[in-house]
């Protein structure tokens, strides 16, 4: 599950070499959205900063 | 600047994006340091921002692209200093050793803002939007070695990731590769 980001940013780069510029974008933008969703799932844990 | 000029700025700051990435995977396999699941989120928001550059080198600059790389780098950099701040009270602990006397995610962090910068510092020169560029256009020399080797690092990343974590979320602290034990 962890790979999806990559997966969907590999097939954006597919896309923008094979010169299908609007398709690339749409790729990046769901791979940015996979990335921050994994990031949500990660960190569940409130910091705790206070000196 | 001229379309060309940014062409090959933008190869360079691939490049450079492809740097980062292969000195984490020597990190990761020559000195068996595994990544943990905000590591490897990091390197995915690095490959995001590489993406505004990659669009830039095929499709020549556009404003929209440099906010591609601005938005993956700016994701890149709060999973950095949500993991800056995790360890940052003293006690707290660390991830992996310190490199040139700072950890990979405060690396990370500065990476991900001299990107920003970066693409700030790019948006400035107005010409190179000015003229319209061929999409029709072969690669050549440079910007094909950039998108290559970012390509390459991409899939890399992939298999690295499998490796790691199976197909399942990626345990907090890595010992080893799942996939090597999964009929353990």
């Amino acid at each position: 599950m962890m790979s999806v980001p990559f997966v969907l940013f590999a097939c954006a780069i597919g896309a923008a070499w094979l010169r299908h510029r609007s398709l690339s974008v749409g790729f990046w933008l769901v791979g940015v959205t996979a990335m921050l969703v994994l990031f949500r799932v990660h960190v569940t844990e409130v910091l705790s900063i206070q000196l | 600047m001229s379309p060309e000029l940014s062409k090959l700025l933008n190869a360079l700051g691939l490049i450079a994006i492809g740097a980062v990435l292969t000195m984490a995977f020597i990190d990761q396999v020559w000195f068996g340091e595994l990544p943990c699941p905000l590591c490897i989120l990091q390197r995915a928001g690095l490959i995001a921002a590489g993406c505004g550059l990659m669009l830039n080198v095929v499709f020549g600059p556009k404003p929209s692209h440099y906010g591609i790389a601005i938005i993956g780098a700016v994701a890149s950099a709060a999973i950095s200093m949500r993991q800056v701040l995790q360890h940052i009270v003293p006690g707290t602990g660390f991830y992996g050793p310190p490199v040139w006397g700072m950890h990979l995610y405060t690396w990370a962090f500065l990476f991900a803002v001299a990107i920003v910068i970066g693409s700030g510092l790019m948006l400035l020169g107005d010409r190179q939007f000015s003229q319209m560029q061929s999409a029709s256009g072969r690669l050549k020399g440079l910007p094909l070695i950039a998108l290559l080797l970012f390509l390459v690092l991409t899939l890399a990343n992939i298999f690295s990731t499998v490796a790691l974590c199976g197909t399942g979320l990626c345990p907090e602290e890595p010992v080893d590769y799942e996939l090597f034990h999964m009929n353990d």
